[in-house]
């Protein structure tokens, strides 16, 4: 474990110095997500604006905010640590240079979803954790001990949600032919999660909805850490995201396998 | 003039270059037919998600029926028509293109062939265009079939010319715009960074988030900024003329305008390439 922790802060490290040696392209990139992040909150301004005080689907103005900062700080999170990791994973297969990976003695998944650290997404994790706290300061909510401490598990599994995702799909695509397109691919997909659950209503949606929280559970990582603070610990739903985040581990790990398993070493 | 000595005329010869490179880029678009597929049932996430949303806006609103003027149906059809907008008026990788064959010195197959660089990226483009619109017209037409019902004002048959003008306006002022930025790469080394700032910007301000009449009330300022700039064409403005909110004199002052920009545009960029080949020297291999 402490061989994996040291091995975790030396990639750390190389990560911030390749990036600090392009300052100006690391200082756009943050440019770029400040300026997204005050796109998105002129854009809930004027939607609750217009709306005259309503409340989206159940979510009051502060409320809804309070999901954009979580949503915003759990995919800062996501990006930082593995996006660019598992998009390249395809990449590696074509090349013939996972060869290098597979030999290290260390395992491998580790190796491979962990390797590289985008460091100019760290901000957007600050950035969510800012906009949570202003909205939760302004709903004026108080705040229990073991919500606090839920919130943070319910994060963290939400973290693994979306890192076995993300696993998943890549490993998909060392099957498939041309994969250029990956990054899209996982940010259309995590529009799903980008929302309340409580959105999906209706006769043909509900189903969607139903099928987006079960079966492909893409709805719970947002979800259920904000709505533990804004509405307070729901103990079933806790659970669930609980089960299915080592559940969704266990199987991101066997698909990633199964993936390696067809890999030939096709270049050398 | 008979055909052909018309199929002889060096005009013809110069146009049958590019209908070549317009059937060559046709067919290696239609080649990767399932990821085009994939992509385009993916790509249906965001819309269901945002009707939703609006749904739910106008299902929690306190006061009135209406958001600056638009009901729940126009607002759902308006976001709706942003994606037949942005089918005409996106170009994904232009600008990129441009600036890396600039810094890699790939850029000189223009200068050693008989062709034009931006005539035959705008073929290249039109070929792109025309297969992802035939690809993606089977599952928009289910679509907006599906919501039909939300479509309960439109302009009218009447209007479907003129609709297809603005949209073909909107490829064009999409294409030099694009252009331009890429074109930047002659002066500054790295145009990455500002092909994101621009792109998300133009995500904004073209009223891809929403119609850009709401912001009258709240921002003010920056909604009359946005009536004399050129993003709105790209999205906003036939989407609006679809809906029949634009019409009569404001249709007319619109498309002068939108045409003045593409004039400016496309005299721009060509501008810019001239300028920039004479600082050019060809690095790279």
């Amino acid at each position: 474990m402490g061989r994996y922790l040291r091995l975790f802060v030396a990639f750390a490290r190389i990560g911030l110095a390749t990036e600090m040696a392009f300052r100006v392209n690391f200082l756009m990139k943050m440019l770029v997500e400040v300026l997204w992040l005050g796109i998105l909150l002129v854009f809930y301004d004027v939607l609750f604006r217009n709306m005259g005080g309503g409340s989206v689907a159940g979510w009051d103005r502060w409320a809804y905010l309070f999901f954009v900062g979580c949503h915003y700080a759990l995919s800062g999170v996501v990006e930082t640590f593995f996006l660019e990791n598992c998009t390249n994973l395809a990449e590696l297969v074509r090349s013939g240079e996972l060869d290098q990976y597979l030999l290290k003695p260390i395992d491998e998944q580790f190796l491979i979803t962990t390797k590289q650290i985008d460091w100019s997404t760290f901000p957007n994790i600050l950035q969510g954790i800012g906009v949570m706290i202003v909205s939760f300061a302004m709903m004026q909510g108080e705040v229990t001990l073991i919500q606090s401490v839920a919130f943070v598990v319910l994060f963290v599994c939400g973290v693994a949600m979306a890192y076995s995702f993300l696993l998943v799909l890549c490993s998909c695509s060392v099957w498939m032919v041309r994969n250029q397109s990956l990054v899209e691919m996982w940010w259309l997909f995590t529009t799903l999660m980008r929302y309340p659950r409580e959105l999906f209503v209706g006769y043909y949606v509900s189903p969607v909805g139903m099928f987006f929280t079960y079966i492909v559970p893409v709805l719970l990582i947002v979800n259920v850490p904000a709505a533990t603070m804004v509405r307070g610990l729901e103990p079933g739903f806790a659970t669930l995201a609980v089960i299915t985040a080592v559940v969704l581990l266990v199987f991101s790990r066997w698909v990633f396998r199964l993936a390696l398993q067809s890999y030939r070493s096709a270049s050398s | 003039m008979s055909s052909a000595v018309a199929a002889t005329s060096p005009s013809w010869q110069a146009l049958r270059k590019y209908v070549n490179i317009c059937r060559a880029s046709l067919v290696e678009r239609l080649a990767y037919r399932g990821d085009f597929l994939l992509g385009t049932f993916l790509r249906f996430l965001p819309v269901l998600t945002t009707i939703l949303l609006w749904s739910a806006v106008y299902e929690g609103k306190r006061d009135g029926k209406t958001i600056a003027g638009f009901t729940k149906e126009e607002m759902i059809s308006y976001l709706l028509l942003i994606h037949i907008s942005r089918m005409f008026s996106s170009m994904p990788g232009l600008a990129s293109g441009i600036a890396r064959d600039i810094r890699d010195g790939s850029l000189k197959k223009y200068l050693v062939q008989p062709l034009d660089m931006l005539c035959y990226l705008l073929a290249f483009r039109i070929a792109h265009k025309t297969a992802y619109i035939a690809t993606s017209a089977l599952p928009y037409a289910l679509l907006f079939f599906l919501a039909r019902e939300n479509f309960v004002t439109c302009a009218g048959w009447a209007m479907l010319p003129v609709y297809l003008l603005t949209l073909i306006l909107g490829f064009l002022i999409g294409f030099f715009f694009e252009a331009m930025i890429g074109l930047m790469g002659f002066w500054l080394l790295e145009v990455t960074s500002a092909i994101w700032i621009l792109t998300t910007l133009n995500y904004f301000l073209s009223g891809q988030m929403f119609p850009l009449d709401l912001l009258a009330l709240d921002y003010p300022t920056i909604h009359m900024i946005l009536q004399w700039l050129p993003f709105k064409y790209v999205a906003y403005f036939p989407a609006m003329v679809f809906l029949g909110k634009i019409s009569g004199p404001e249709l007319v002052r619109e498309l002068l305008l939108a045409t003045a920009w593409l004039g400016v545009l496309s005299v721009g960029s060509r501008w810019l390439y001239a300028a920039g080949l004479r600082r050019y020297s060809a690095y790279g291999g």
